[in-house]
């Protein structure tokens, strides 16, 4: 173990850590502002993935497009389940939005299976990001280094939005007490429907980001999506910056637990993830929950 | 009140509907149990199916004045469904003989109902040497290939033609660990050494720093013990660092269905083992393929090609042993030699109910290289059954009786 | 007609379910099936107790299920074969964790708790995975007897389906009795409003951990039966997509009628292997089913059968 190897692994940890804090991102701005565990996210990561594929292959050979249109697509296609399947179930115990999201997600699975199959398909890395670029101390894949850049840029834009833009305003005051904000007169229906919509075309980012790097199949997102939860109980559920560190350690836990004590590295997650529940359930950086 | 029975005569009419009489005469039924909706459904699935049913056909369609009925099922990939499916087809169906079954743990649970039905059972696709090992048993019969096969067959071969100095990386779990330990053997029985191991955890997603570590040993060849997902995620990362530069690679399981799934450009030049090939040159290879390629417009696989040879040899059995008792089947099965278009020559060992042959050794092609689909592997090395199966005093069978 | 629990209704719907449930044998597409069946509905009935009545769900329930799978298996395998013994030790396994895990995570509610059960459910299936001298890893554990009982051949799947049918029979009157009791009262009655259920002086966690180990021991069991049932054991049984699968039958049913889960697990395994007979696509058809049941049919199967047909159940 040198240095050339401990800072390998710490920039390897990003990386992962970099697709976690997207997925979280999503998927605590959902819980925050809507009170909802977003079962089907993994999924909906997944779908990103293949809607990108779809375009790679298909429609316009190149990754940048992909890039752009997926996330957007995705952003679409999560408004329109809001506003025409979950709506229907705000009224209810927030155990049926959890229920019916978990089947949201076997039917956005197997139908991802039906049309491409079950084996994957293939995606690779733009050719203008393809091979290593010299650190210094050591050799990195170009398309890595590209990713941590992308995903710092996202979190901070994610961030700037909600902190400085009205709109933003509106969804963080929503978050705290969407009654309120309804009776101040702001269509707060169309501000869930917003939030949801940016929520899974987070998680489509993440799909496409991932693609490159990994076998693109129809249960790409399963192991994720427990892996997210883990990160978002860690960090806080609904806090941004909760996200953010929460990915990162999970990522960099990931990295090094399996240097260190492989065997375990997977059990490490969740026994750190059930650790926090039961001392300090609000993460980091949660709010102090109303089901302590 | 009337509500309440009309209910219950509502129910008792769709329980009726869904009574299915199994209707038996003297007749041969033959089932096929494989994944159809899960990793293995492109490999295995309808490409199995198909290949039972031509076995049939070219059979002629009936043996010993029976006429052979056929059906087949779908165990998802699921041991537990496997398991179910294994009991309705040899008790509801009441078939005579299952065959395929990918997944190892699947596979075994078959096998083992086989047992308990005294019913025969051919286990094609999957490759666990249990079936042959600690959990064999009389009415259960491995076909097409094996775990020791990979290994053994892939790690000789690589080391007489791509290097001594090795580097493994294998999926952490009872799967790799048995890859590992037949890799090492194969290895040092050539004067290779194995520089290093590293385990990965089952589906990890990041290969990274144990691609990095194995680099460091600068190894001539590194092996990628895993399969399926594994496999295309760490090959992608592993051309990702650019191991291809300095490095060659073996895989111990490579379909033509990861090559497509993650494109030929990530597989380029690396090397595996395979019972078959489709572009395999031996006698009744190519004409089988080509009567295959007009019937299902792609070319089979060696999992296609070795049910086909299975159910076959089965037929020819039965025939010989002058009845579908599966005493007589069996006792005409061990020891059998032959030669089919798959296994040319093929011998069932008595001791322990493999089916061994010959392992050819495949390069997967770069993608200029490739002139046709699924055009995707050149056959570049035999290595003979003695050296690719392990020695029946190894295998650990303590074959019962019936 | 409402005459207290047992009206007249109620007792010939009774009646009728279970002389389909003797006759189901015959009817089913296979009696193996027809036992999974019962043993899901066991399943089922058990996890109700948590979702339906105390109000928490728990996505960790395959752990106790596979327990009781793997501790009835073994023992069966490498102790003595006897299927006392063995259930036993499947519900005895079962139930501590319940205990342990109960304790540890009763005192979250809400999504908490759902993601603490969650968490524990993946270490055991782990460590499950990795112990593969004692559980057989990936391959599950392999080769599992079912001996006789007595002068009962359970070796015949149809005389082990009246066995099952028996048992499962029994742990039903025994549920159906806790959740009308004083206790399965309180139990709902926390559910509705649990700072009113303090106020008036219970302890609400010690109930809840009764109702979490009581859940546990039942699942236990219906793993314990499973064992027998496969003569195998699958590592898949304690991953938490089997808890997935009882959720889906719970919700389909009816939940916190403990007869609807039990209903939702027949018409789910039911369907799974019909429809799978015709198409790969099973698992988008139970996905579609289920958000339909969660968006529109809310009381699930009971639910449809209340309303509509005026029935009293």
């Amino acid at each position: 173990m040198n240095i050339q190897f401990i800072s390998m692994q710490l920039f390897n940890g990003l990386i992962l850590g970099s697709i976690y804090v997207i997925l979280s991102l999503g998927l605590t701005i959902i819980f925050g502002m809507l009170g909802i565990i977003n079962f089907a996210h993994g999924a909906f990561y997944m779908f990103g993935a293949f809607v990108a594929y779809t375009i790679v292959a298909y429609l316009i050979p190149n990754f940048w497009v992909a890039l752009i249109v997926g996330p957007i697509v995705m952003a679409l296609f999560g408004a329109a389940c809001e506003a025409f399947l979950l709506r229907r179930l705000y009224n209810l115990p927030p155990l049926y939005i959890m229920l019916f999201t978990f089947g949201l997600m076997l039917v956005l699975q197997d139908f991802i299976r039906m049309v491409f199959g079950a084996a994957g398909v293939p995606f690779r890395t733009p050719s203008s990001l393809d091979g290593s670029i010299n650190l210094g101390f050591m050799f990195y894949p170009k398309y890595r280094i590209f990713l941590i850049i992308i995903t710092s840029f996202c979190s901070l834009g994610v961030w700037l939005f909600l902190s400085k833009t009205k709109l933003g305003a509106i969804i963080r005051a929503g978050t705290d007490n969407s009654i309120m904000v309804d009776a101040l007169g702001i269509n707060i229906s169309r501000i869930f429907t917003f939030v949801f919509g940016m929520g899974i075309g987070l998680a489509g980012l993440a799909g496409v980001l991932a693609a490159p790097l990994q076998n693109v199949s129809h249960l790409m997102g399963v192991d994720f999506l427990v892996d997210c939860f883990v990160v978002v109980v860690v960090g806080g559920m609904g806090s941004i910056s909760g996200s953010i560190v929460g990915g990162l350690i999970v990522g960099e836990i990931i990295a090094f637990g399996v240097m260190v004590w492989p065997p375990m590295a997977q059990t490490l997650i969740y026994i750190f993830m059930a650790a926090f529940l039961l001392i300090r359930p609000r993460g980091l950086f949660g709010r102090e929950a109303f089901h302590e | 009140m009337g509500k309440t029975i009309q209910f219950m005569a509502v129910v008792a009419l769709i329980f009726g509907l869904i009574v299915s009489p199994a209707f038996s005469a003297e007749t041969l039924k033959i089932a096929t149990l494989t994944d159809m909706s899960g990793p293995y459904a492109e490999l295995a699935g309808w490409g199995n199916i198909n290949a039972a049913k031509m076995a049939i056909e070219d059979f002629g369609g009936k043996v010993l004045g029976m006429d052979i009925e056929y059906v087949y099922r779908d165990h998802q990939c699921k041991a537990d469904l496997a398991n179910q499916k294994a009991i309705e087809l040899y008790e509801k169906e009441k078939a005579d003989v299952i065959f395929d079954s990918p997944n190892s743990a699947a596979g075994l649970a078959v096998s083992n109902q086989a047992l308990l039905y005294k019913k025969l059972y051919f286990a094609v696709t999957s490759g666990t040497t249990r079936y042959t090992g600690d959990l064999c048993n009389r009415y259960t019969f491995h076909w097409a290939y094996n775990d020791y096969v990979l290994a053994t067959a892939a790690g000789i071969w690589a080391a007489d033609n791509l290097g001594k100095k090795w580097y493994t990386i294998t999926a952490d779990y009872a799967w790799g660990h048995d890859l590992l330990k037949y890799f090492s053997a194969a290895l040092q029985k050539r004067g290779g050494t194995l520089l290093g191991n590293e385990m990965v955890p089952l589906g990890a997603s990041d290969f990274s720093p144990f691609i990095i570590k194995a680099m460091n040993a600068k190894p001539e060849v590194l092996a990628l013990l895993n399969a399926g997902k594994d496999t295309v995620n760490s090959t992608k990362q592993a051309v990702e660092f650019g191991v291809r530069k300095t490095t060659k690679i073996v895989h111990a399981l490579l379909f033509p269905s990861d090559i497509k799934a993650a494109g030929p450009e990530v597989f380029a030049d690396n090397y595996v083992t395979a019972s078959w090939d489709w572009k395999v040159d031996q006698p009744g290879s190519k004409e089988f393929v080509a009567r295959w390629m007009k019937k299902f417009g792609s070319p089979p696989n060696w999992f296609n090609a070795g049910n086909y040879s299975c159910v076959t040899q089965y037929l020819l059995a039965v025939k010989r042993a002058g009845s579908k008792d599966p005493r007589a089947v069996v006792k005409a099965l061990e020891g059998y030699r032959f030669s089919d278009f798959f296994a040319s020559p093929g011998y069932v060992r008595p001791e322990d109910h493999k089916r061994v042959g010959k392992a050819y050794i495949l390069r997967a092609k770069k993608p200029s290289e490739i002139k046709e689909p699924w055009d995707y592997f050149q056959i570049v090395g035999v290595v003979p059954a003695e050296q690719a199966y392990q020695d029946v005093k190894e295998v650990g069978c303590k074959m019962g009786d019936f | 007609m409402n005459k207290g629990p047992w009206s007249k209704q109620k007792i010939i719907l009774v009646s009728a379910a279970l002389l389909l449930a003797i006759i189901f044998p015959l009817v089913a597409p296979y009696v193996a099936l027809a036992s999974e069946i019962l043993i899901f509905a066991l399943f089922a009935m058990a996890f109700d107790l948590m979702l339906g009545y105390a109000g928490m769900l728990s996505f960790g329930h395959a752990a106790f299920f596979g327990l009781g799978a793997y501790s009835a298996g073994l023992i069966l395998k490498n102790v003595y074969p006897s299927v006392p013994l063995a259930l036993l030790a499947g519900v005895i396994a079962s139930s501590l964790a319940g205990f342990i895990i109960g304790f540890l995570s009763i005192r979250r509610r809400g999504i908490y708790f759902t993601m603490v059960t969650l968490a524990f459910a993946q270490m055991f299936y782990f460590i499950a995975f990795k112990w593969t001298g004692l559980t057989g890893g990936d391959d599950g554990l392999q080769r599992v007897p079912r001996p006789s009982l007595g002068p009962l051949d359970l070796k015949s799947q149809i005389v082990f389906y009246y066995f099952l049918l028996f048992s499962v029979v029994v742990c039903a009157v025994i549920l159906f009795r806790v959740v009308n009791s004083p206790f399965g009262k309180t139990l709902q009655a926390q559910r509705e409003n649990r700072n009113r259920a303090m106020s008036i002086g219970y302890n609400v966690d010690k109930f809840k951990l009764r109702a979490f180990v009581l859940s546990a021991f039942f699942s236990g069991l219906a793993g314990g039966f499973y064992a027998l049932l496969l003569n195998f054991v699958p590592l898949n049984s304690l991953h938490w997509t089997n808890s997935g699968e009882v959720v889906v039958m719970t919700i389909t049913g009816g939940m916190g009628t403990l007869f609807g889960p039990a209903l939702g697990a027949v018409c789910i395994i039911l369907l799974r292997d019909i429809i799978s007979n015709f198409t790969e696509s099973w698992t988008f058809i139970m996905g579609i089913l289920f958000m339909g049941a969660v968006l529109g049919f809310r009381g699930g199967i009971i639910g449809i059968l209340r309303s509509k047909l005026g029935l009293s159940i």
